[in-house]
């Protein structure tokens, strides 16, 4: 059986059930933010959440994932205002981007069980690989997003998608709609 | 691709008469080619598109009647910002509001030829029949006029400001210029009077929007020179802009090669073999057709490909094909690497740089020499090569992270038989590529899985084929011989670098389509100045010589980040370091004493040390010094590193970077961050033995790449310079492994010289 939550929504895989989370979500439900780096566990390019706790979608199958709840960065939040969203625009963490999905939802799921994590437990939770060399951004990045949590900080770095042209011009001058002002 | 030509520079008539020959000698004249924008010939029109309510005002920008200002950006995004930084020169010079800034890739034109590179590394950018081997003083108008006819927009070598800025400044004070010119007109008013300000076109108290007077500026006549806004109170140019990439990059939205979804769209796996002149031999048929959910598969004659509803179960089918290769020659091993470089390093191999007579110097004195070691080094970026690949009626389209586009292009047509205008090519970003991107096998072999299966098609490397059919860094050994003076300087001084001609197959690979076995025989045994670059380069030693022996070590290798300057710089910094300790010297001033030519170099070790708190040097600190320049910029390191029960640990990274003027000095940051990790992941592994043609290593845990457990504190600090950008990719890199070593070998006394770090005899 392959039935579960995906983003709050009910799924049934019509797939193998062998098939490792990974790319149920990529290749069957195109949520192509949680990306493939190395199947073996070792990158963490592919971490989502399944009942809160931080997983490799590679090494789980959908068969294990019967009747779990599933979130992946698509929904995270749906306007990037998670404060790890926020936080990791506002220290400018990515470079390439690619390892940030898996980064952002490593991070999420340590402060959602700890909001103030020592330098000792953001390391052991924070083993994902990046070739970038953002490590030093991610340390300060996770203390910050915890600030937020913790109610001491506030930040909008990250602006919404889909801003509609209209409010776009009423905010920026230079802009105008197309109809004129 | 063949773009659609916009209406900017149809009208002939307004571009002046000039001859092939008269043109390339003005270009060169003026410094860049792209700089002469007013005499473009008709050929290289910008072949952009315009969007309804966009008018495009040169190659460089298109403005829109709502305001929103595309910036083109002819170089691949792979981490190093150049989304932000190119658009940043050009928001700054035209007066625009940042947050109007669009950002598109741009298609293969001439007009984005990457000069700088080819005239800086025409060794490498060249076809070798029209650059001897040592030549370096062929016509610069030669190079750059072959560089133009095949558009060599190559993203490389850390050029990415340094040969923008100029061409971006220039496109932007043109379309300021004819915005103002049009408000101008309305006004009834001299445009030299009016400037721009925030996206509006001012003058005295009267303004008017960009938007407003993009449509009738496009189609104004612009001067014929640039006319450049004077400084502005509040300039963009400088500012810590946050990276326009970002908001996509922390909720899953931006899209790499392999996030495309089409129409019908299938995935493909691949399995390549072992390294050399490999051929795929059989397969197991039976057993691999029962494969669940097994729709089609390609054999290739040097590949296997399998293709399914998802990539796991393709990659799954290829297990049970059991594709069986077999390789002409001896296979590639690690320790066909080592001998063949032991051997190389026995013979003189050949001079490539030279000062004073090192020979007359060096006769009858006490030489002191020390060998060391590099292995190769693999790019290992999180993503692996992945292509996207759609065909229709004899085109195909090609969606793929490319850092030469046009190269890429034809690589596809030679492949398939297909004109190159029938190959449309979309550039991705990079899930990091370290120059892997270079190499262009998966989009080649996208294109003919699809045209084979005619569905689209995304083909994706496993990590472990990633790891296989990687072409790293090449391995090199250096023999290290100096002379000292009565006071313990170096008076004269020799590399030796055993290392393969890097480049000469490099280049066969990206210009010619040569596969990387053939490649790499043709180019064995030719001197290759590229190979040694960077090797005793900043020091200032009486008699000097570099020698590059070339290796003939049966594994294709390329370029990646830091290039030849990641090895040379560890030969050259721990021997400096050798040097200093048999003198009985401080590693700070012995390496000062040197650097009287390079006051910039040695600002920035003095600053390093000063941040760092440079003890001298003496055993027992767990201090080492690195410093080096390379693509116009300079850094110094101080590593405080120590051996420990728990592996190495290597405490504090301290850099001092003199780059010249930075665009973004936050994303300059991230850069020179990011390079110290990816150098410090070359100083401990990144790299894997091969056996049989293959490598040994599958998995990417087995690369010993540092987390964020392993990352040490890092202190970056940029010099205050006015001078022209330099490089900012690579310069953390080459630093980081000889810091490291001098760090342990004043903890610990014992010398460590071989790469990735490790204590096993040479």
């Amino acid at each position: 059986m392959t039935r579960f939550s995906v983003n709050d929504r009910p799924v049934e895989y019509r797939m193998d059930p062998e098939t490792p989370l990974l790319w149920a979500l990529r290749d069957a439900s195109n949520l192509t933010g949680t990306k493939y780096g190395c199947g073996t566990g070792d990158c963490g390019a592919c971490t989502v959440d399944i009942d809160g706790e931080a997983i490799c979608s590679c090494l789980v199958t959908i068969a294990e994932c019967e009747g779990r709840f599933v979130t992946t960065i698509e929904a995270l939040s749906r306007d990037r205002s998670h404060p790890v969203q926020q936080a990791w625009v506002a220290e400018q963490v990515p470079q390439c981007g690619f390892c940030q999905s898996g980064m952002i939802m490593a991070a999420a799921a340590l402060l959602r069980k700890n909001s103030n994590p020592s330098d000792a437990e953001i390391d052991a939770a924070m083993t994902n690989i990046c070739r970038c060399g953002t490590y030093p951004r991610i340390r300060t990045a996770i203390r910050r997003a915890g600030r937020v949590m913790r109610g001491e900080e506030r930040i909008a770095a990250a602006p919404p998608p889909g801003i509609r042209p209209a409010d776009a011009a009423r905010a920026v001058p230079a802009l105008r709609t197309p109809h004129g002002d | 691709m063949t773009g659609i030509r916009d209406k900017v520079g149809q009208n002939r008539s307004r571009l002046p008469h000039v001859s092939r020959r008269s043109f390339l000698v003005g270009a060169t004249a003026a410094g860049g080619l792209a700089l002469a924008w007013s005499v473009w010939p008709r050929s290289y029109d910008p072949n952009l598109t315009a969007a309804e309510g966009e008018h495009v005002f040169n190659a460089f920008l298109k403005i829109g009647d709502d305001g929103h200002i595309a910036a083109i950006v002819p170089q691949c995004e792979m981490g190093q910002g150049v989304t932000t930084l190119l658009p940043q020169i050009m928001a700054d010079e035209l007066g625009a509001d940042w947050r109007t800034i669009a950002v598109e890739s741009a298609p293969i034109s001439p007009l984005y030829t990457n000069t700088l590179l080819v005239d800086e590394d025409s060794g490498a950018f060249m076809p070798r029949s029209l650059v001897p081997d040592f030549v370096a003083d062929v016509r610069s108008w030669v190079r750059r006029e072959w560089a133009v006819r095949h558009a060599v927009m190559l993203t490389a070598n850390s050029s990415s400001v340094r040969m923008f800025e100029g061409p971006c400044r220039a496109a932007a004070a043109q379309a300021r210029a004819l915005l103002m010119m049009e408000a101008a007109r309305r006004w009834d008013a001299d445009w030299q009077q009016c400037d721009t300000q925030d996206g509006f076109v001012i003058l005295g108290k009267k303004k008017l929007r960009f938007a407003e007077v993009a449509a009738g500026a496009a189609k104004l006549d612009p001067p014929p020179e640039p006319v450049y806004r004077a400084p502005a109170a509040d300039p963009l140019y400088g500012k810590e802009l946050t990276r326009l990439d970002l908001p996509a990059k922390v909720d899953g939205s931006a899209n790499y090669a392999g996030d495309i979804r089409l129409p019908d769209m299938v995935f493909a796996a691949i399995r390549q073999g072992p390294l050399g002149a490999t051929r795929l031999k059989s397969i197991d048929r039976r057993a691999g057709m029962k494969s669940p959910g097994l729709l089609h598969i390609v054999e290739h004659e040097r590949w296997l490909a399998t293709v399914a509803r998802n990539w796991w179960a393709a990659n799954r089918a290829l297990d049970r094909f059991a594709p069986v290769f077999e390789t002409d020659g001896p296979p590639v091993s690690t320790t066909r690497i080592d001998t063949a470089l032991k051997a190389a390093l026995k013979a003189d191999g050949y001079r490539i740089r030279q000062k004073g007579d090192v020979g007359a110097a060096m006769e009858a004195r006490k030489k002191i020499s020390a060998h060391y070691a590099v292995a190769p080094a693999l790019h290992a970026p999180i993503e692996t090569r992945t292509a996207t690949a759609a065909t229709d009626r004899g085109h195909v389209r090609v969606w793929v992270a490319t850092q030469a586009p046009a190269q890429c292009r034809d690589a596809i047509a030679r492949a398939t038989g297909l004109a190159p205008s029938d190959v449309t090519l979309f550039p991705m970003m990079a899930g990091g590529s370290f120059d892997a991107c270079l190499d262009h096998s998966v989009a080649v072999q996208a294109a003919i899985i699809a045209l084979q299966i005619k569905r689209p098609v995304q083909l994706a490397w496993s990590r472990a084929e990633e790891i296989m059919r990687d072409i790293p860094r090449a391995p090199a050994r250096a023999k290290m011989t100096a002379t000292l003076d009565a006071a313990g300087g170096i008076d004269a001084l020799i590399a030796r670098i055993a290392a393969p001609s890097t480049n000469h197959e490099f280049r066969a690979r990206l210009f010619d389509g040569t596969p990387a076995d053939v490649a790499q025989r043709e180019a064995a045994g030719t001197p290759d100045a590229v190979a040694v670059e960077g090797a005793l380069s900043t020091y200032d030693i009486r008699h000097f010589a570099v020698n590059h022996c070339p290796a003939d070590i049966g594994l294709p290798t390329g370029r990646w980040r830091g290039n030849a300057d990641s090895y040379t710089a560890f030969f050259t910094e721990c021997f400096i370091d050798e040097m200093a300790a048999r003198s009985g010297s401080d590693a700070l001033s012995y390496r000062v004493a040197m650097l009287g030519e390079s006051p910039q170099l040695a600002r920035c070790l003095l600053t390093a040390t000063s941040l760092g708190g440079w003890e001298g040097g003496v055993a027992g600190t767990a201090q080492g010094l690195a410093c080096h320049s390379m693509r116009g910029s300079h850094i110094a390191l101080m590593a405080t590193a120590r051996p420990s029960e728990r592996g190495l640990q290597v405490q504090q990274l301290v850099a001092v970077v003199d780059a010249g003027r930075l665009v973004n000095p936050a994303v300059a940051r991230q850069q020179v961050e990011g390079g110290l990790i990816f150098g410090l992941a070359a100083a401990t592994g990144a790299t894997t033995d091969y056996g049989g043609g293959i490598a040994a290593a599958r998995k990417l845990g087995q690369l010993g790449l540092p987390r964020l457990s392993q990352s040490p504190e890092i202190i970056v600090e940029f010099v205050d310079s006015d001078r022209d950008p330099g490089g900012l990719g690579e310069i953390g890199v080459p630093v980081v492994a000889p810091a490291v070593a001098n760090a342990i070998a004043a903890a610990t006394g014992r010398r460590i010289r071989r790469l990735p770090l490790s204590t096993r005899p040479l």
